[in-house]
């Protein structure tokens, strides 16, 4: 069974970062889960979607609903058939990793159905895989739908501010009401960390594994778009994030 | 009829503090804010303390209501009802505040934005004018919880992610099928003239950027509310200035 890691946190934390880096170190095979309707997670790995031919969760689910419009077998029901979609046309193939994006969404409602089919999918996908890591959306949103019902590690990707502080509470919160179990909960802090701030968080009661060091490449690189897998080894964030994950047993 | 503006962008950005600087100026004679951001940070910016005050967020409503047990097809009216007994709005000095609140249920937030967009519909003519400050990300624009925008407010970081955003952002309104008078782009506190030059060729209205002030960073780092920086701090002054661009007149000072 794969070791099913979430990475979660506000708006701008630095989620994508910290899952782009990570697929740097861990153990192959990993599944990347990109759940963020305003999707990056493949930009900043350099990989076109598009152009391999893959598509999103959400349009797996169009072509579905599509398939059977058009007459289709009325034998399979939509989302069996949205199952064969998902492993055949939007699982991309790397090497080391796998992704798949959940993409987004232009008919009026909410994520619930495509999350849905997601979360039902994802114990059968994650026996193929050494870990499964997701990078959320930003906010809490996600978490109310428990996608994941059982997490090994949640990575919570802080900025320095107040607000992060009560983000801490509001998402214990929602996952002990949600009934979400994790078994580790870490708190990394982002670019925009300094010591005060680090010493600040250390003290939130959670367990504080380190801070993402600033590096101005990855805000170049964001700027102009260039993927974060070519990032050099010896860079400032990526010798941070893999501290980071050596501290959590994932290195 | 109250005009409605959207603050809306990717995550951290700085919606909330555009919007919280946004509400100082407007000279609207009777001003609405929405926060609608589950992890919402608007009424400590703007120094309303709901609890104080014996206010409930939509999601703390809704919480109290559901856990009596009530059948699903009563909620809306329960709802309605704690509205009516002034529960859930909150008066400030100039602006009243309606905010969404974190919802411990499983399940999405469908049901209190279905509940806020009724209260737009039906609190929006007493007020000349209702600001909304966005989650981040784009479900909250797939739930139509504003149908008809006068000024959109897209507030920009400096990443190509930004540039992209606005492309998904205008495929799922154009999807959905909201309709907004003016798009205009605001560059965030880190915009760069290098990001100016790079990223702003969506063809797309931009007012200026939101100038990078130590005491915004002070003010959020320790929770305090963004009304307490001087007016003529660097902040506040390119959030008027940006406003002028939009071509709002008459702007006034916080009282």
């Amino acid at each position: 069974m794969a070791r099913r890691i979430v990475a979660t946190g506000r708006g701008g934390a630095g989620k994508s970062t910290f899952v782009a880096l990570m697929s740097r170190y861990l153990k192959p095979p990993s599944l990347l889960i990109d759940l963020d309707p305003d999707l990056s997670l493949a930009d900043m790995l350099g990989i076109d979607l598009r152009e391999q031919g893959k598509r999103t969760v959400v349009e797996a689910l169009y072509d579905a609903v599509k398939e059977r419009q058009r007459g289709g077998s009325p034998l399979t029901p939509v989302e069996d058939r949205f199952k064969g979609l998902l492993w055949g046309d939007c699982l991309y193939e790397g090497r080391g990793f796998d992704v798949i994006t959940l993409g987004t969404k232009d008919l009026e409602g909410c994520y619930c159905y495509p999350d849905h089919l997601l979360r039902k999918t994802i114990s059968e996908l994650s026996k193929n895989y050494t870990h499964v890591v997701i990078d959320s959306p930003a906010g809490l949103e996600h978490l109310n739908r428990n996608i994941v019902s059982e997490v090994d590690e949640l990575f919570l990707i802080l900025d320095p501010s107040e607000k992060s502080l009560v983000h801490i509470r509001k998402l214990k919160l929602v996952l002990k009401e949600v009934g979400t179990i994790y078994h580790h909960f870490y708190l990394v802090g982002n670019y925009m960390f300094d010591e005060a701030s680090e010493k600040h968080f250390q003290e939130a009661g959670e367990l504080f594994l380190g801070r993402i060091e600033y590096d101005p490449k990855v805000e170049e690189y964001n700027l102009t778009g260039k993927p974060l897998r070519e990032l050099p080894e010896d860079s400032p964030a990526c010798r941070s994030v893999k501290k980071i994950l050596e501290k959590a047993g994932l290195a | 009829m109250g005009k409605i503006h959207v603050v809306t962008g990717r995550g951290g950005t700085g919606k909330s503090t555009f919007t919280a600087f946004m509400a100082r100026f407007l000279s609207a004679s009777s001003l609405l804010l929405i926060d609608l951001d589950p992890d919402g940070s608007l009424p400590k910016m703007l120094g309303a303390n709901l609890e104080e005050e014996g206010k409930w967020t939509i999601s703390d409503a809704l919480y109290e209501v559901m856990g009596k047990g009530r059948e699903t097809k009563d909620i809306p009216d329960l709802l309605r009802q704690k509205m009516e007994e002034g529960r859930i709005l909150y008066h400030g000095g100039k602006f009243d505040l309606i905010v969404l609140g974190t919802k411990l249920a499983q399940g999405c937030y469908c049901l209190p934005d279905e509940m806020i967009k009724e209260l737009i519909r039906t609190l929006n003519k007493n007020y000349d004018t209702v600001l909304v400050d966005s989650p981040a990300g784009l479900e909250h624009l797939n739930r139509k919880v504003t149908p008809d925008i006068d000024d959109l407010f897209v507030i920009m970081d400096p990443s190509e992610k930004s540039a992209k955003h606005i492309e998904r952002m205008k495929y799922v309104i154009k999807g959905v099928n909201i309709h907004y008078h003016h798009l205009y782009l605001v560059g965030n506190y880190r915009f760069t003239e290098e990001a100016e030059a790079i990223l702003l060729r969506s063809g797309e209205r931009y007012l200026g950027r939101i100038a990078f002030d130590p005491l915004v960073r002070e003010s959020n780092l320790k929770g305090e509310s963004l009304l307490n920086i001087p007016e003529e701090a660097p902040s506040s002054l390119s959030v008027k200035k940006i406003l002028r661009e939009a071509g709002y007149d008459h702007l006034s000072e916080y009282h």
